[in-house]
């Protein structure tokens, strides 16, 4: 987002906070979210893409809800009024096709209305089916929703199958095909989309799913100040806030307002002055000795903190305009004296989810099975969880590398800590003692983490691994 | 209650942390300071499920749902 | 949760405590002659001048603050020893260096001779040379320059910088009102130059909005400072560039002008002599710069993509001759390099053809040194 964007949200977010207070509270928040969902999206070289994605976006998630929801839910009158809100706004974007105001609320010219009337017809029609669903094949649909949810994930973040979409929709809406790329598809929001569906469809088959009627479910999934950047609240948790306000609405202005200085700051002062002089794959090519690297990798490690901890308290800052407390998503993670506990600080909501969801059940399984010993265990659960984690920043041999270089860490830090946490008790040492361990585990810990992140930003690991001989004058 | 608690910090003490004798403040944070980890939280919930015969969900294992003995003793009692 | 604080109020003292530190900054001198700086002490000080088109990619930026330039050139690095004979050499793009690495500059090729004067001293050079070409924007960089003790001055300039029109255009230039009115009064520099291109400072481009634009530039300045001491690079280096033209049209023009003579009024030489005066009893030569000579089509009517013949040819007599008459050290080495020699100008020499020229200025120097 650009700091105009990020101004104009503030802007709306206090007015929608002062209009929401009493009522139409879901109403008005859809209504802002479907809006701005379309506004955020770039525009993409494939004509209609960037109109139809978020289509896809809104039209998921209906699915999902129909899916999730308790049939008491879907008849409700309240359904209908979501409904018609959201496709009344698609349908008026797509008007602007015909009224002379394009590239206003949408990055380029929307498709012909014909083409959106038949999506949103699909998209109505197979909510329709689904809720005709027998109750004995609804636990097996939910799979198959998760299970699509994942395959569009894994499309997306492969270039060689981003390269076959784009081509593939080249050659159907009848553009040069031999110009496809695979950075043509860029889906606005999908990943945390695909995290929060996947969210309400696991707990929905765990029977843990609040009720939640349309509008709410859709605007906790697109919600706007963290549809693109997180954080990743839990459904149970957002729709508290959504249905009544906890504070009033100055103390929500003074705190939010307070937070989204702070993140303009950290991402727009901090975060963007750091990046002239961050690591990137050119730079580390070009640097000429050791100190150099050093200072490139610093001022990386720093920069994607700023800059990642910025667009979250921006986030939480405009989500507390509209009365909504959204959850921390870093808090010091720099400052941890181990690798666990910087994976407990550090993008907090993101490592929630793939432990409430991946890491947790996968343990469960492994302990239950009683197969393996308890650190065979340890290592295989750990390693899957961050390599999951890696490849979720793409499908890429790099970010396998990183998820490889956390599990293995978080691995010899786990048993280095079982192994000295009794001895260190038996040898009851000094509080003295103790203050100097753990900063030498802070740093110990800050710097693995900086050398992780070589495998993070240069794609080729070759070139990485050149990189971190350099860093070690070795190069 | 109380002995719910003695229950859980000798289980703590003696099997997660290896410090047999060691006590914990019923309102002292366990998760969150980094005291049990995320394996030995998985212990903990089998641990409960088998002597309490309550399910803790792998969504609540973490320092928001409990993060003190006190909590997850309410957790238990709320659903025994 | 309540805070008892109340926003609107909040929000107007913020709003006053913003427009006071606006006004404050209107207090701090615009120029104060020189700038706080990390170059030189945290990171080594430039080879040439700031300056570039693609920050991201060339560590470098264009700015229009000269001190906050000079306080980032090499020759800002502590003071001038005993031992050191110093020269700099002023002029445009062809000084600077484009497409050439800082080592490989005819000032860099000139140190690396390791000359040393009659007396001993080291002879050391310092490649102030900035992109653009204005007689105007030369001078402002020499009075600059001035500062720095130099015991020698190079000039380096051709035809192109000396048309009037040319003179104020030049964005350091145009972005530095208050000096260039300064150097045109103090020199009487009466010239018919369009003075449009310098606005006056308003009180309002004194306060910090008005001047976030140097503010930021200066901050960006340091941030580049610490890629350029990692890398050493301050320019990029395309690996193919288009070479400079040496066929043309039939087309004998110079600017507006068409043969048979140049209009000398709508010529900036005074600029020349008020270096003179800048320069004082520091010796000051000129240098007319080596040109591409072409020999292609219509080669006969253009010597190359600035001039025709008849033009240039007149320009040689004509500051010949006011060199004699005003007793200006003027050295001619239009046509020292060969045609195959230039790079994408026909004035962007290649290292061979800087190394060509560094040979014949390094004896004029160790010459000019010895009078």
């Amino acid at each position: 987002m650009t700091i105009t964007q990020i101004l104009i949200l503030a802007f709306l977010a206090i007015l929608l906070g002062w209009l929401t207070r009493k009522r139409q509270r879901v109403n008005l928040l859809l209504t802002a979210s479907v809006l701005i969902i379309f506004w955020l999206q770039p525009a993409l070289p494939l004509r209609y893409l960037d109109f139809f994605l978020p289509t896809f976006s809104i039209g998921f998630t209906v699915l999902a809800w129909t899916l999730t929801a308790s049939p008491e839910e879907r008849y409700k009158k309240e359904t209908k009024t979501s409904a018609a809100i959201t496709l009344g706004i698609i349908l008026l974007l797509a008007a602007t096709r015909y009224l002379g105001l394009t590239n206003f609320l949408t990055p380029t010219r929307p498709p012909a209305i014909g083409q959106i009337l038949l999506l949103l017809a699909i998209f109505t029609v197979g909510a329709f089916l689904l809720t005709r669903q027998r109750p004995s094949s609804s636990n097996t649909l939910l799979w198959a929703g998760f299970a699509l949810l994942v395959a569009f994930f894994i499309i997306l973040k492969t270039p060689a199958l981003v390269l076959i979409a784009s081509r593939g929709w080249r050659l159907f809406i009848g553009q040069n095909a031999n110009l496809a790329s695979s950075s043509d598809i860029h889906w606005l929001g999908y990943s945390y989309l695909a995290f929060r569906l996947i969210h309400t469809i696991r707990d929905r088959q765990s029977g843990r799913l609040p009720d939640l009627a349309l509008g709410e479910y859709l605007t906790y999934v697109i919600f706007f100040p963290s549809f693109s950047v997180g954080p990743i609240d839990r459904a149970e948790r957002f729709i508290k806030g959504l249905r009544q306000p906890e504070n009033s609405y100055r103390d929500d202005i003074l705190v939010g307002g307070q937070r989204l200085l702070l993140g303009l700051f950290k991402k727009f002062v901090i975060a963007d002055s750091l990046a002239m002089i961050a690591l990137n794959p050119l730079s580390s090519t070009q640097a000429q000795n050791s100190l150099g690297a050093w200072i490139l990798l610093y001022a990386y490690t720093f920069q994607i903190f700023f800059d990642f901890s910025g667009y979250t308290d921006i986030a939480i800052g405009l989500a507390q305009f509209v009365g909504i407390s959204l959850p921390e998503n870093f808090m010091e993670p720099y400052r941890q004296p181990n690798l666990t506990l910087f994976w407990n600080n550090w993008h907090i909501t993101l490592t929630q989810w793939f432990r409430s969801y991946f890491f947790n059940p996968f343990v469960r399984a492994l302990r239950k099975s009683r197969k393996i010993s308890a650190g065979m265990m340890i290592l295989i659960s750990q390693l899957a969880t961050m390599i999951l984690i890696g490849l979720w920043h793409g499908l890429t041999w790099n970010f396998l590398l990183w998820g490889l270089w956390h599990g293995l860490g978080l691995f010899v830090q786990n048993r280095w800590s079982g192994w000295a946490k009794v001895r260190i008790a038996e040898a009851s040492i000094s509080s003295r003692a103790q203050r100097i361990l753990s900063i030498f585990g802070i740093m110990l810990t800050f710097n693995y983490i900086a050398l992780g992140w070589v495998w993070f930003v240069i794609p080729d690991p070759v070139q990485g691994w050149q990189f971190i001989l350099l860093l070690w004058g070795a190069a | 209650m109380s002995d719910m608690i003695s229950t859980l910090n000798t289980f703590i003490a003696d099997e997660i942390l290896k410090q047999p004798g060691r006590t914990f403040a019923a309102n002292e944070a366990l998760i969150s300071s980094g005291l049990i980890d995320s394996f030995s939280l998985m212990d903990l919930a089998l641990f409960v499920e088998d002597t309490f015969g309550v399910q803790i969900d792998d969504t609540e294992l973490n320092a928001d749902t409990f993060d003190t003995l006190e909590a997850l003793s309410e957790i238990i009692q709320s659903r025994s | 949760m309540s805070l008892k604080i109340n926003p609107w109020r909040l929000l107007l003292k913020a709003g006053i405590l913003f427009a006071a530190f606006n006004f404050a900054f209107t207090m701090l001198p615009t120029s104060s002659g020189n700038s706080v700086s990390l170059y030189n002490n945290l990171v080594p000080g430039r080879e040439r001048l700031p300056f570039g088109e693609n920050p991201t990619d060339a560590y470098n930026l264009s700015l229009f603050d000269i001190d906050a330039m000079f306080a980032s050139h090499i020759i800002s690095d502590g003071l001038k020893s005993e031992n050191e004979y110093r020269v700099v050499i002023v002029g445009d793009s062809s000084v600077w260096g484009t497409l050439l690495r800082p080592e490989e500059t005819l000032s860099g090729q000139l140190n690396a001779l390791n000359l040393t004067n009659a007396d001993g001293k080291n002879i050391q050079t310092y490649n102030l040379g900035y992109p653009t070409i204005s007689l105007t924007k030369d001078l402002l960089v020499l009075e600059k320059a001035m500062e720095y003790k130099p015991d020698l001055v190079i000039w380096m300039l051709t035809l192109e910088s000396l048309p009037a029109d040319k003179q104020l255009t030049a964005p350091l230039v145009s972005h530095n009102p208050v000096r260039v009115r300064r150097l045109l009064a103090d020199y009487e520099l009466k010239l018919e130059f369009n003075s449009d291109a310098l606005t006056h400072p308003t009180f309002w481009d004194t306060t910090l909005i008005g001047r976030r634009r140097s503010l930021a530039d200066w901050s960006r300045l340091q941030f580049y400072g610490v890629m350029w001491g990692i890398t050493g690079i301050d320019q990029l280096y395309p690996e193919t560039y288009e070479p400079a033209k040496i066929d043309f049209e039939e087309d004998n023009l110079f600017h507006d002008w068409a043969p048979s003579e140049l209009p000398l009024e709508e010529l900036a030489f005074p600029v020349i002599g008020a270096a003179y005066s800048i320069a004082g009893n520091v010796p000051l030569i000129l240098v007319n710069e080596p040109i591409l000579i072409s020999d292609g089509v219509y080669s006969d009517i253009r010597y190359n993509y600035f001039y025709p013949r008849w033009a240039y040819d007149q320009y040689r007599n004509v500051f010949s001759d006011m060199s004699l008459e005003n007793d200006w050290v003027y050295y001619d080495y239009w046509d020292i390099i060969p045609v195959d020699e230039f790079t994408n100008s026909a004035v962007h020499l290649s290292v061979a053809g800087e190394e060509i020229l560094a040979d014949i200025i390094s004896e004029m120097i160790l010459f000019e040194a010895a009078r």
